[in-house]
């Protein structure tokens, strides 16, 4: 039955999502019907400001919502490596263990907050190694222990205390070769001393490339990026982000990438999709959007990017308060091409020309 | 070990001496609320000494400024001479030196059982946020801190020992103390657990046990509240980092991410709470010593001030001052060894 | 420029921050719970003449007496809670125990906290040499347990419980002072501090009007939370006997009566029980409902401080 819901070359699809956080304030509709879809190997850039819903959406693919978040409807359509096509929505926490860190990895605003400080980074690449690559790791292991029958190690391993001692230091040094092989994959220098190295000793472009290890170490489908460069030094920004895509193709990954940089959006994305306000309100291939953005919101956006030479032109009002939105489309209030139908319908997202979607009622989407 | 740690470590080793000269000038500072005469009663070793009274003002100059009488107080402190205590006839010194072993046992089996429980409390209620677990540790922990120590040391007794005649107050039951007396039961430590066992005694070492029992479960009603409550607090407050994000998104189980990440992160904060309470254990439980007739050094203060006996009380305060500063810096070596970030620098 | 609303009205954010607390208490139980209890001991003592009106023209403190033999006698219709050791009427004691309670805890926190503040806010306002020698200062006395440090006091002073209130506030108000400087250098940090020098405020008025107020909170949290403190630690001092009198309505001094008698009889270990069971309550309930109602409002408070 779920074979149906992903086209031949779809990753990922999220239908009609809704996410609603309960705090003190009031119920806060961070996500309202948000669709979205990932095609095999593209990468689909996602922007929006603080409070577009974006950041929810993408923890919630992984089904790692922030509490007190709920997810009150809609689906998440995945295509395992299997080929199984599932909704992670649906999965218990037995089946959600084997995809995160496998199939879907995430990488984070802030690589300091992303690695736990007392444990070096060496033990924190391992543990993704360990919980998903272990028989492969053992099998290695296994090639190595026929080697190692002579000497003062296989004589201990005789004794009941020592038993076992020679597959765990080999599944160390095996998994140790492997960190090390990422880092370097990693364009990390000196790869044997920075295993050993504690989170706060490295800068922060190097932490950022620990964490991508981690997210990449066991080859996942899709990569969910949130904001990965945004801490950065604006050089160590590029020489990030050039790393990811590089990885990429390498890898054959696909990728969502989150930012609130257009710059960046223009860089690497293959398709666009901006949110507002909790609603995906237009998705187009990236040259498209830039060339004819339809949605109002999408042409402040654009607009609003400081040029040198070009009045500044900031988008009127303010973020809209989630607790209680405006009524029908979310952006009306500030939109300078509202119709009194807008404050009472909600457009739905609809295929305008090939491949542009928008939800606007400039533009069909009755 | 990188050298900031050193400079670390360094600093706070020098850091000791001026809060140990803050706490002799604060005991210091009291003494001279007492008039001369009652002052002398510091400086004396024996009782004899207690009748030329003028000659001991003159000797030390307790009628001279206070910053001259401080020099020569802290001589006699540092030379061990802390008075004569009135009301157990003996130098203060000796007293403390004595009736630390007492206060030394109870604390040994207080401390890390008050430890541990609030960790373990302060644990699951954090991981049980908002659930029945979380009120009912919550409630239980405000109970035990809201007890005032000698009323729940008495309702204890009541039930325990007049009730089911079980748990006697005291270290040891009489006939026990008589194998001490007569010297059958040779004395090592002064702690009657470990000689028992280095005297091969079990029924000595029962009886110690039971002894403890009632004090015990009093001192950690009591103060399990607080351990309880900052490791809840800390485990509340890693649980919201994105490092935990980060390894829930790794894949792995609700489990390793609370026992391998949260909670060690969570106990760096519970350190020094738990430097903090066992110092106090250390110095002597006043109340709880008083109720059981667990003749510690507490025991000996409560009994010391209201015969208003001075040099007793002033002495106990120094000794309490020291054991914190002590177990203050124990603590921040402490953190240097636990946390990378101040290890490594 | 501060805007000239008036206290009481709605629009004053400080009356709009103290109708959300109240509606927050609403919604959980404990507080309520700690709220009721507080209640109750406040009208007890404001009511005690009234409840158990005092029956000589001496200190009505000291408990009236209906004998002078040692053995407590059980709640009858005498004695509605029964005789201590010395046959004080423990209903009397009790009523007037919250009252005596209340004395030293108001007195005791709030001397602490006034001294606090002038301490804290001369450290914090000022800064440098004088607020490294008043820290070093507050430190040193927290190194000491409270209850050891006041024994030391109470020794020096002699007993009574004015001793007692004069040793406690000696040894609490270093807390105070630790908070209120740490506010303090908070506040001054800000940038409406800067713009208030700017216009020439005086340096007095600006820690009046503008830093004080900020440190409201978390000033009511920390007394709250240590009027139970307060009273333990006072009613330990009474218990061991440094405090108040035999025959006073102190409940630490009147569980220290029952002492010898927790053993009861042969035959009825629980025969004196009202004599420690009674008492006891009182003091245990009287902690536990301002630990209670200390929590509720840190749980309350704490956020709004950080949203500021």
């Amino acid at each position: 039955m779920l074979t149906m819901t992903l086209a031949e070359n779809e990753q990922l699809k999220v239908e009609d999502l809704i996410v609603r956080f309960y705090t003190y304030e009031g119920i806060v509709k961070a996500v309202e019907k948000a669709n979205l879809n990932l095609r095999k190997g593209e990468t689909l850039g996602v922007v929006g400001e603080t409070g577009s819903g974006k950041s929810v959406t993408a923890l919630t693919i992984m089904a790692l919502t922030p509490t007190p978040g709920k997810v009150e409807g809609g689906h998440i359509y995945f295509r395992r490596s299997t080929g199984e096509i599932v909704d992670v929505l649906t999965l218990k926490e037995e089946g959600l263990l084997k995809i995160r860190g496998k199939e879907i990895s995430m990488i984070f605003q802030e690589p300091n907050a992303a690695l736990d400080p007392l444990y070096t980074v060496g033990d924190q690449i391992a543990e993704a190694i360990l919980t998903h690559r272990l028989p492969e790791m053992l099998e290695k292991v296994g090639r190595l222990e026929g080697e190692e029958t002579k000497g003062l190690w296989a004589f201990l391993e005789k004794l009941p205390v020592f038993k076992g001692s020679i597959k765990k230091r080999l599944l160390n040094e095996v998994v140790r070769q492997e960190i090390v092989e990422l880092l370097k994959l990693m364009e990390i220098p000196d790869p044997e001393r920075v295993v050993d190295a504690y989170p706060h000793e490295l800068s922060g472009g190097m932490q950022q490339r620990i964490v991508i290890a981690i997210a990449l170490a066991c080859s996942p489908t899709l990569l969910l990026a949130d904001e990965p460069t945004t801490n950065l030094d604006v050089t160590v920004q590029a020489q990030i982000l050039d790393l990811i895509m590089r990885l990429k193709r390498k890898f054959g990954t696909s990728v969502i990438y989150i930012t609130h940089d257009m710059g960046v959006i223009a860089e690497i994305s293959d398709r666009v999709a901006v949110m507002y306000a909790g609603r995906v309100v237009e998705v187009a291939p990236t040259m498209e959007i830039f060339k004819n953005p339809l949605h109002p919101y999408t042409r402040a956006l654009l607009e609003s990017i400081p040029r040198p030479g070009l009045s500044f032109k900031a988008i009127p009002g303010t973020v809209p308060n989630l607790v209680n939105p405006p009524s029908g489309c979310r952006f009306h209030p500030r939109c300078s091409y509202a119709m009194e139908r807008c404050s009472r319908e909600t457009p739905e997202l609809r295929e305008i020309s090939k491949e542009h979607l928008v939800a606007c009622f400039l533009h069909g989407g009755a | 070990m990188g050298s900031s740690i050193k400079v670390y470590i360094a600093r706070r080793l020098l850091l000791v001496i001026p809060t140990l000269i803050g706490v002799t000038l604060l005991i210091f500072a009291v003494t001279q609320l007492f008039d001369p005469v009652q002052r002398a009663s510091l400086y004396v070793r024996d009782p004899r000494q207690m009748g030329a009274v003028n000659e001991i003002i003159a000797k030390y100059g307790l009628d001279r400024p206070a910053y001259m009488q401080y020099f020569s107080w802290l001589n006699e402190v540092i030379q061990g001479n802390l008075g004569w205590s009135q009301s157990l006839h003996m130098p203060v010194l000796n007293a403390l030196l004595t009736r630390f072993s007492a206060t030394a046992e109870l604390a040994i089996f207080a401390a890390p059982i008050t430890i541990f429980v609030g960790i373990y409390l302060g644990k699951i209620s954090a991981v049980k946020k908002d659930t029945l677990v979380d009120h009912a540790t919550r409630a239980l922990s405000v109970i035990g801190w809201s007890l005032p120590s000698f009323w729940l040391g008495i309702v204890l007794l009541a039930f325990f020992y007049g009730g089911l005649g079980i748990f006697s107050p005291g270290r040891l039951s009489p006939w026990a103390e008589a194998l001490v007396r007569t010297g059958e039961f040779k004395v090592y430590t002064g702690l009657y657990t470990v000689d028992s066992i280095l005297n091969l005694n079990g029924a000595v070492l029962l009886d110690a046990l039971s002894h403890l029992v009632l004090p015990v479960i009093t001192l950690t009603i009591i103060n399990v509240a607080l351990i309880m409550r900052v490791m809840r607090s800390s485990m509340l407050e890693q649980l919201g980092k994105t490092y935990v994000l980060s390894a829930r998104a790794r894949g792995l189980d609700e489990k390793t991410v609370i026992n391998k990440h949260v909670t060690k992160n969570a106990l760096i904060s519970v350190v020094t709470l738990s430097g903090l309470l066992t110092a106090g254990m250390l110095s002597g439980m006043v109340i709880t010593e008083t109720i059981f007739e667990f003749k510690g050094i507490g025991y000996f203060a409560a009994h010391a001030a209201t015969q208003l006996d001075i040099p007793a009380v002033l002495g106990f305060a120094l000794l309490t001052g020291l054991i914190f500063v002590i177990a203050n810096l124990i603590v921040d070596l402490l953190y240097a060894y636990i946390d990378p970030r101040i290890r490594l620098g | 420029m501060m805007s000239k609303t008036k206290f009481w009205s709605a629009e004053n954010p400080r009356i709009k921050e103290l109708v959300f607390v109240l509606k927050k208490m609403r919604s959980s139980p404990l507080s309520i719970v700690g709220l009721s209890i507080v209640v109750f001991f406040t009208i007890l003592a404001i009511l005690a003449p009234v409840l158990a009106p005092p029956q000589t023209d001496r200190d009505p403190y000291i408990m009236p007496r209906t004998g002078y033999s040692p053995t407590p006698k059980p709640p009858s219709s005498e004695n509605i809670f029964g005789t201590t050791e010395g046959q004080y009427d423990l209903y009397y004691g009790v009523i007037w125990g919250a009252r005596a309670a209340y004395r030293i805890g108001l007195l005791v926190v709030a001397v602490s906290a006034i001294i606090g503040i002038v301490v804290g806010g001369l450290a914090g306002y000022y800064k440098g040499v004088i607020d490294e020698v008043l820290m070093r200062l507050t430190d040193i006395i927290l190194a000491f347990p409270g209850l050891i440090l006041a024994m030391a006091f109470v020794v020096a002073f002699g007993r009574g419980l004015d001793s007692i209130t004069l040793a406690l506030i000696l040894v609490w108000w270093p807390s105070y002072a630790r908070l209120i400087r740490g506010e303090f250098l908070r506040v001054t940090a800000e940038d409406f501090v800067e713009a208030a020098k700017a216009v020439g405020c005086s340096d007095l008025r600006i820690m009046l009007r503008h830093v004080l107020p900020n440190t409201i909170f978390p000033m009511i949290i920390m007394a709250s939370l240590d009027i139970g403190s307060v009273t333990l630690t006072a009613a330990a001092l009474s218990f061991l006997g440094l405090g108040a009198p035999a025959g006073y309505s102190d409940w630490g001094q009147i569980i220290s009566l029952s002492r010898n008698w927790i053993t009861g009889v042969p035959g009825n270990p629980f025969a004196y029980w009202h004599a420690y069971i009674i008492p006891g309550i009182f003091l245990f309930l009287f902690v536990i409902g301002w630990n209670l109602l200390g929590d509720a409002l840190r749980d309350i408070l704490d956020p709004m401080i950080r949203r500021r």
